[in-house]
């Protein structure tokens, strides 16, 4: 029998849906039996992203975590998606330092050392998707 | 057109107490939460509406100043109920049974049936329906503006800069950090730097519950503005948790001393004001 995943997501426009949505991972992950490294490390992952969508996004997005979760093992899935401008060079955004506006620019290649995977895809005009998982243990 | 508006104005005048009694009896019904300490003064408010709305109706003027005092009344009422904690749907209804009274009224004086009593009816519940909008703008803009200064009252609440040496001062940072506090934590900072001619600024990070990179960017920038006034920040209270995380963001900190505790920050602040400040050794504090 497969179990009902657990899932979460907060519609993300300002900086207040920011805190819920990492408020949010964090409770989840701990609530799946998730370390408080791993938890935090999750909910700074979500904050990356959704501040993201925030900041360069021009009407927001949406941050999804779905936990399938087995006794042995388990999974979070992070996904933050949004139909904002797009990203033209992925390769750059995924250096370390490289922000559009005035950031440290780690948000994003931070974000990937933080999660088990990681995939980006944006398309110029139509949006960014970027999906994370996290395992346990 | 004048004739309906000038009919509805002439038996307001008749009946302007019917009127605010029949207003006042349904209170309880439209509104429940209500206070009682409040339903003395909600009680006059209502009574300049309906004098106001009365003198409205006699102008004959569809625009006009009249109307506009009528709805500054509106809005005023909105804006008490607000305060008082009535719902939105509670003052929308005591404002929308304004209709069912006066219609009552006209019904009565108007004689059934008639053309004139359409028009006479069309008339007040145009006006009342205004006045139920403009009451339902007010109340959002009043509790918006009631929160508005909340969030500024707990951020003034959220970040004191306390002087607890001579040259040094401690800014314990609580709760999230987002674009707004840290503009204004780097403000304050700066100010009681200034202020206290403190050398030594301790920003305890303890009761922040996560720091990403653009908390860091914040941290980086304070610290930098702290150093143009010749004055150095140490930031105590980062997490374990939020080290380990903070080393995989790979955020670069280095402009900036760390402690783990505040206890070890102080220390530090101690030992960097060296022989100038007559401080305790660490055994004391
Ligand atoms: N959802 C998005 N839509 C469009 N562009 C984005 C999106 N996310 C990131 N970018 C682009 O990628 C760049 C790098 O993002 P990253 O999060 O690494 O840095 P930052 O947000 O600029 O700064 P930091 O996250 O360190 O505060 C951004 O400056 C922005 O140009
Ligand atoms: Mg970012």
């Amino acid at each position: 029998m497969i179990p009902e995943p657990d899932v979460v997501s907060v519609r993300v426009t300002t900086e207040i849906d920011v805190a819920e949505a990492r408020q949010e991972a964090r409770k989840l992950a701990l609530r799946h039996g998730f370390g408080t490294v791993r938890a935090h490390g999750l909910a700074t992952a979500v904050s990356e992203l959704a501040m993201n969508l925030v900041l360069h996004s021009a009407r927001g997005g949406l941050i999804r975590l779905t936990v399938q979760d087995a006794p042995e093992a388990a999974v979070i899935e992070l996904v933050s998606e949004d139909d904002g401008p797009g990203i033209p060079d992925l390769g750059l955004a995924m250096e370390d330092g490289y922000s559009t506006r005035g950031g440290l620019g780690c948000g994003l290649p931070g974000t990937r050392r933080l999660v088990d995977a990681f995939a980006i895809t944006s398309c110029v005009g139509a949006g960014t998707r970027i999906v994370c998982l996290v395992r346990r243990p | 057109m004048t004739e309906p508006m000038h009919g509805v104005g002439q038996i307001l005048l008749q009946n302007q107490a019917h009127v605010l009694d029949a207003w006042l009896a349904r209170l309880h019904d439209t509104a429940p939460s209500a206070q009682p300490a409040s339903l003395q003064l909600l009680k006059l408010e209502l009574g300049t509406l309906v004098e106001k709305l009365t003198a409205f109706f006699l102008t004959g003027e569809g625009e006009g100043d009249a109307l506009k005092s009528v709805e500054a009344q509106a809005a005023a009422i909105s804006a008490a109920c607000a305060r008082d904690g009535l719902t939105p749907m509670e003052t929308a209804t005591l404002i929308l049974s304004l209709k069912a009274i006066a219609g009552d009224l006209l019904n009565r004086e108007s004689g059934r049936g008639t053309n004139e009593l359409d028009r006479r009816r069309a008339a007040l519940d145009a006006v009342v329906d205004k006045l139920a909008l403009v009451t339902f703008a007010s109340f959002v803009e009043t509790r918006e503006e009631i929160i508005r200064r909340q969030g500024r009252a707990l951020l003034d609440l959220a970040t004191p800069a306390l002087p607890i040496w001579r040259h040094i001062i401690l800014m314990p940072l609580v709760g999230i950090i987002d674009t707004q506090r840290a503009r204004q934590v780097m403000e304050w900072l700066l100010e009681a730097l200034a202020r206290e001619e403190a050398h030594i600024a301790i920003l305890d990070v303890t009761g922040v519950p996560l720091i990403d990179s653009r908390v860091a960017l914040h941290l980086t920038k304070t610290v930098e503005a702290a150093r143009l006034l010749g004055s150095q920040v140490i930031v105590t209270g980062i997490s374990p948790d939020a080290a380990q995380t903070l080393v995989k963001l790979d955020v670069d900190l280095s402009s900036m001393i760390t402690r783990g505790t505040l206890r070890a920050g102080l220390a530090e602040a101690f030992r960097l004001l060296g022989q100038n400040a007559k401080g305790p050794t660490e055994t004391m504090l």
